[in-house]
């Protein structure tokens, strides 16, 4: 898995480093340093720096991967918050916390079933109140019009 | 004006009901992100940070400040009680103050530590008064040379304090840099990675980024490690105790070490990239080894917990210096905070005090009264940091997840930045768990475009010659201090992990 993860960052540093070369030039009209100088600095130093890395890793072997049981936990728990992101779209900031929010703790907080509900309910008042009426900062607005 | 005059005029800035409220409000919450465990003071800012928006620009600085050094505070509470650190500034403090707690002296132990946490913050304080003025007169002189290698310094010293992982250090750095050129160059009008997207032209926004990689990734990573299953049963119940109180024997046998730890933590908060973990192991490792009862340390001596506690509070001070006169963050925390001054439209730097003295000792002033709040707070509220502690993280992780979303959505009410705040979270629990280092990132995506602007600056000025570099005395001297830094802090940083091998060792 750790080798894998280098390899993206390899293939985000090449094609990084690829648009700094191909799009963006390294001096100006003006023949001043350009939108370009930087960019393939960094770009090279990142494709030599996860070039290196990989190589070292690949010399030490593939490390044991880690059975760890809370892989599903935190595989769920990012599931969960992809989803949330979708909800907020479709249903708004308040309904879309508690769909949220009632989800989670259900998978996450088994058997507490009058808990998780006063939870699902109370918390998604709570930021509202907090961020919509207090701060008078923006809640996320539902794509359908929501009867409040 | 004479210090002692500004920092009246900051009193009288900082003291308006308001200000009192916020400042509070901040010390408080600090205190609550210091409490949960994998949350420190940077994820702590980052994610409260847009709620400041509705703020005066001094209040929302007072009160980010007092979560700053308010999480020092709060992340001893469950080093104590549950042997388990709120944050790695307080790791140290598990060494001696688990087992005074064992030993039935977890009263006590709190009231030392928010006793020694009050007098490494107000020392440090009354250090960045004295020092503040003379490295912002300093640093006057400074051009752009000198601000690329103060650049170069801050992100060679963070990524040499990693370690072993010192690559991936460098890489987290380089990802920064790269989406920090993302947006239109301001020198050519000229678009970088925007891929024709309207929302990409002003650049990668700082605020997702930083809440992506600091709460959620953090967030993931504590699920990763089980937090959620693992229960608070072994929380010491310290209100079933004899005595609450501290004993003179107490007070007497850690007077010195507290003055020592103060001065010495706030010396390593200076320097870039070392910061309160650092300071904190090295703080008990000095006093373990100049003890007359050296045996004693790890088995619940008070000086143990004292000595890292004063240490990591004095540094958290320090670490502002270089950020209120370089305008150079050393550590993900301070990087955060610079971000909300930008924020603000203040850039801190040589000038700032000069031309923002209101802000600037307001500041200062806060806290002074907020080490002072701290210092009553984390002494007559534990027992509601002792409710929190048992709140499990199975149901605070969720909460965690609403609030970073609502509040990333809350500053600029886009739906692309929420969602970029999901992709740093699930790329920030990667990379922890892969050892790279999300503060380096963060870091480098503050200073990336300092840092290019500077550089690109310099060699227009030197017509494309890098050797204006050591053709200025000050650039001179940052290239001899940064080359004395990288050889000697590898050496701090093995003296601090060895105190916590040996502890580990002995536990």
């Amino acid at each position: 898995m750790r080798i894998a993860f280098l390899f993206v960052v390899l293939a985000g540093a090449v094609y990084y480093t690829s648009v700094a070369f191909l799009d963006l030039s390294f001096l100006s009209r003006t023949g001043r340093l350009g939108p370009g100088f930087f960019p393939r600095i960094v770009g090279v130093a990142a494709i030599a720096m996860t070039i290196w890395v990989i190589v070292d890793a690949l010399r030490e072997g593939r490390a044991p991967d880690d059975e760890s049981s809370t892989w599903g936990d935190v595989l769920m728990l990012m599931a969960l918050a992809v989803a949330y992101a979708v909800l907020l779209r479709l249903f708004g900031g308040l309904i879309a916390t508690v769909i949220y929010l009632g989800l989670t703790l259900s998978l996450l907080n088994r058997g507490h079933h009058r808990q998780n509900a006063v939870l699902s309910i109370a918390i998604p008042g709570a930021v509202y109140l907090l961020f919509d009426r207090l701060l008078n900062a923006n809640m996320p607005p539902a794509l359908f019009d929501m009867p409040f | 004006m004479d210090i002692f005059g500004d920092l009246l005029m900051g009193l009288s800035v900082a003291i308006t009901p308001i200000n009192i409220l916020y400042l509070l409000a901040g010390a408080m919450v600090g205190m609550i992100v210091g409490v949960i465990p994998g949350f420190g003071p940077s994820a702590g800012l980052a994610i409260l940070l847009p709620m400041t928006f509705g703020m005066d620009p001094i209040g929302a600085i007072m009160m980010l400040a007092a979560i700053y050094y308010g999480a020092m505070y709060g992340g001893t509470i469950t080093s104590i009680l549950l042997n388990t650190p709120g944050e790695s500034a307080t790791v140290a403090s598990t060494f001696d103050g688990f087992p005074l707690a064992k030993k039935g002296r977890a009263g006590p132990a709190l009231v030392m530590q928010a006793v020694a946490s009050f007098v490494g913050g107000t020392v440090g304080v009354i250090m960045i008064t004295v020092l503040a003025p003379l490295f912002a007169q300093v640093s006057r002189s400074f051009g752009p040379p000198e601000y690329f290698l103060l650049a170069l310094m801050g992100m060679l010293t963070l990524i040499v304090m990693i370690g072993q992982h010192w690559k991936l250090g460098l890489i987290s750095a380089m990802i920064g840099f790269a989406l920090g050129t993302v947006g239109v160059d301001l020198e050519t009008g000229q678009g970088r990675y925007t891929f024709g997207s309207a929302e990409l032209i002003g650049g990668i926004y700082f605020i997702p980024i930083a809440i992506g990689l600091f709460g959620l990734g953090e967030l993931f990573y504590a699920f990763y490690k089980g937090l959620h299953k693992t229960g608070t049963g072994g929380i010491v119940q310290y209100d079933k105790e004899e005595r609450f109180w501290p004993t003179a024997k107490d007070w007497i046998s850690t007077r010195w070490t507290m003055a020592r730890h103060s001065v010495l933590g706030f010396v390593v908060g200076v320097i870039p990239g070392a910061g309160a973990t650092i300071a904190s192991l090295m703080a008990y490792s000095t006093e373990r080894s100049i003890s007359k009862t050296p045996e004693k340390f790890g088995k619940g001596e008070m000086a143990g917990l004292v000595a890292p506690e004063t240490a990591n509070n004095a540094a958290s001070s320090g670490a502002m210096i270089p950020l209120l006169t370089l305008g150079i963050p050393g550590s993900a925390s301070t990087a955060v905070l610079l971000a909300a001054f930008l924020l603000w439209g203040l850039r801190p730097g040589p000038l700032f005090m000069e031309q923002n003295p209101e802000l600037a000792w307001g500041l200062i002033a806060s806290m002074y009264l907020g080490n002072m709040a701290l210092l009553a707070i984390s002494i007559f509220a534990i027992p509601l940091f002792v409710q929190l502690i048992k709140v499990p993280y199975r149901v605070l992780g969720p909460t965690v997840v609403v609030i970073c979303t609502l509040g990333t959505f809350s500053v600029n009410a886009s739906f692309v930045e929420t969602y970029l705040m999901f992709a740093a979270g699930i790329i920030g629990f990667f990379m922890r768990l892969y050892g790279f280092s999300p503060a380096a990132l963060v870091l480098a995506l503050v200073l990336g475009p300092l840092a290019e602007e500077a550089l690109r600056q310099t060699l227009t000025i030197s017509r494309g010659s890098f050797m204006i570099f050591v053709e200025r005395p000050a650039s001179l001297w940052i290239i001899g201090v940064t080359i004395a830094l990288l050889v000697l802090l590898p050496l701090l940083n093995q003296v601090g992990k060895s105190a916590g091998q040996a502890e580990k060792a002995g536990s």
